[in-house]
């Protein structure tokens, strides 16, 4: 009996083994993360006083420029995560290859994620200002003549469209790296018998690329894609250390705004907090709907 | 025979397009990198011509007449290709500043008086001479110049190791179990990493001011440690689990069978197997640590980290992009070392777990 006792109380034991491995992240999480998360709901929904109201998403959503931002975000949003995902499925498959020297290769097309935010920031204020290393670059080629300069941040009249696209090229020049390692982590596990046959019954390269490698890369795109959605709708601060805060208004930038740049008036901290519930509903959503969609959620309930 | 030989051509062929396509593309993608580098060697008078100069220089040519005050100095401008009068002035003192901070040129006064010497006993108009650069000249001055650069310096270092020790000890556990066991809350678990992930971290970084504030630890590395570990746990349990899926469990099981309690099996086949992928996945850490601004701009009052040192020099320096340039480089050259490492355990860190 005593046996049969230590016997299920071992088994017991066991059973609770995975929790209490879990136990620290769980802790760990309640402490640093839900706790500061509750201060900011509870933040979006009182007024400096402290009573319930619903006033602050009012006034995030008669903001001026909360609609211009959500726009910029989603146009940025749109473009750079389907750049960024061609650029890096493209470097992996070239990489996955394995010719000689692909392993420096690889080191050298990790070297943009490696670099500082601040350093990235230095590098493309340098290079865009009317003096910077990208015009005298063209001058020395001869695209530009002598005097002439191309007025990449500013000019006369602001052009949006064109800010935004320096925005999506600089973003997808530092994080295609990132997502490069996911996607080619991903193609190195994948069976070579597969895309073998696929070759043997007479596919070329792009069939058995359409047919076999990309069906069984699907976790990964997936873990690749998501990953950057949820940064993509985050990004801010490359816009604000290359044009400052306000020319192009994206969600998070907005947060960091009155936080940052308005502290004084007494609704900077309800405006950080509404914006902050907001951008993080709208990064759920995205999330959720992507993963719907793509059929993550499927894939758990046969695994 | 015939057809080896043009088989093996157009196999030559093939390869050179191939690598001068990679080449091409590496050049691209590295040509910003280039230029901050560049500019990091550049002396201040340079940075600030258009064109940019293209490569640093390696010494300065100097023209030195007479003057109304006493010398004229004159520099060559690589520029537009002439020489151009910094200087008119008869103190060696303030030539031998200027010299050094403006051209970032070696020099010494005894150098300087020796070439008027020169140029007096020459009876000639004027007289050319060339110094070598000093081209770490903006790397010392960053360090010297900008307060507190070396003290940030140790301070993200050690930021980096508590969050490297926080989360790999943390999230490893939960790593661990993700791989070996089957139990309740497993998919809520993987989703965490992209939860967490979901709320801006600069929102959760404000309202942390209070609660690290109130346990004393706002302005301290620790706190830093603390919010930067939230991230990094997530991703240490989705690069540990992968790596103890690497790991087949039979080899712990077999441990077990000669005797070995659980504990004892992880702890002298499991870990050791594990060890370089754990590796990996702190450098992946400190990388993460090491980059961070933002959070460490809003947390951080007197005791800043080097991120943010380097930020303020960005910001503050408008008339030093060169200076800027060269805490930008410092502070990327240990995260290029740890990237140049982990690219070997890609493989093991990302191949296992996905969404």
């Amino acid at each position: 009996m005593v046996a049969t006792r230590s016997k299920s109380l071992r088994k017991m034991w066991g059973q609770a083994t995975p929790y209490l491995l879990i136990l620290p992240v769980v802790i760990y999480y309640a402490i640093f993360w839900v706790r500061p998360v509750i201060a900011v709901i509870i933040g979006s929904f009182t007024d400096a006083s402290g009573v319930f109201t619903l006033q602050n998403f009012v006034m995030v959503f008669s903001d001026e420029n909360f609609w211009p931002a959500l726009n910029n975000t989603a146009i940025i949003v749109l473009f750079s995560v389907t750049i960024e995902f061609i650029g890096a499925l493209f470097l992996a498959l070239l990489i996955n290859r394995k010719f000689f020297g692909s392993g420096i290769f690889l080191f050298l097309t990790l070297i943009p994620m490696a670099l500082p935010a601040v350093a990235t920031g230095a590098m493309w204020i340098t290079g865009l200002t009317a003096h910077g290393w990208i015009n005298s670059l063209l001058y020395y080629l001869g695209v530009l003549a002598e005097g002439e300069k191309i007025y990449w941040l500013g000019g006369i009249e602001p052009n949006p469209t064109k800010l935004l696209a320096l925005v999506i090229i600089i973003d997808a020049w530092q994080v295609i790296p990132s997502m490069m390692i996911i996607l080619l982590a991903g193609l190195q596990n994948l069976p070579k018998a597969a895309k073998e046959a696929g070759y043997v019954f007479g596919g070329n390269f792009m069939t058995v690329l359409r047919k076999i490698t990309m069906p069984m890369l699907r976790p990964t795109i997936q873990t690749a894609v998501i990953l950057r959605l949820i940064s993509a709708i985050q990004i801010w601060l490359i816009i604000v250390l290359l044009l400052g805060f306000g020319r192009i208004p994206v969600l998070v930038e907005r947060i960091v705004y009155y936080h940052e740049e308005v502290p004084g008036l007494n609704i900077s901290y309800q405006m950080a907090a509404g914006y902050t519930i907001v951008v993080s509903t709208i990064v759920s959503l995205t999330a959720l709907v992507y993963l719907r969609v793509s059929g993550a959620f499927k894939k758990e309930e046969t695994a | 025979m015939n057809r080896k030989v043009n088989k093996k051509i157009i196999k030559a062929a093939k390869d050179t397009v191939f690598y001068l396509f990679l080449t091409t593309l590496i050049a691209g993608m590295l040509l910003p990198v280039y230029f901050i580098v560049s500019l990091s060697f550049l002396s201040t008078r340079e940075a600030y011509r258009y064109p940019l100069p293209l490569v640093p220089a390696l010494k300065t040519d100097f023209e030195l007449t007479y003057g109304e005050n006493g010398y004229i100095l004159s520099v060559w401008d690589r520029t537009d290709k002439e020489y151009q009068t910094v200087l008119d002035t008869n103190e060696v003192e303030k030539m031998e500043v200027y010299i050094k901070a403006r051209l970032g040129t070696k020099i010494t006064q005894e150098e300087i008086r020796a070439e008027i010497a020169r140029l007096e006993n020459s009876g000639q108009e004027s007289i050319f001479f060339t110094k070598p650069r000093s081209l770490l000249y903006n790397y010392d001055t960053f360090f010297k110049v900008t307060r507190d650069a070396v003290p940030a310096l140790i301070r993200s270092i050690e930021i980096a190791a508590l969050t490297i020790l926080i989360s790999l000890s943390i999230g490893g556990l939960a790593g661990y179990a993700f791989a070996r066991y089957i139990f309740k809350g497993k998919d809520a678990l993987r989703f965490s990493v992209l939860f967490v992930r979901m709320f801006p971290g600069v929102a959760i970084a404000l309202p942390m001011v209070f609660i690290l504030a109130k346990a004393n630890l706002y302005d301290e590395p620790l706190g830093l440690s603390l919010i930067y570990s939230v991230g990094a746990i997530g991703l240490t349990i989705w690069i540990t689990a992968s790596i103890f899926m690497g790991i087949p469990k039979s080899l712990e099981e077999a441990a077990q069978v000669f005797g070995g309690s659980k504990l004892q099996a992880f702890m002298r086949v499991t870990l050791p197997l594990a060890l370089p992928g754990l590796a990996a996945s702190a450098m992946y850490t400190f990388l993460g640590a090491w980059n961070e601004t933002v959070a460490a701009i809003i947390l951080t009052q007197f005791k800043p980290t080097f991120s943010v040192v380097v930020y303020q020099t960005l910001l503050g320096a408008q008339g030093n992009v060169n200076l800027a340039a060269a805490g930008g480089i410092a502070m990327a050259l240990p995260a290029l070392i740890f990237t140049f490492f982990l690219r070997r355990y890609i493989n093991q860190m990302w191949g296992g777990v996905t969404v």
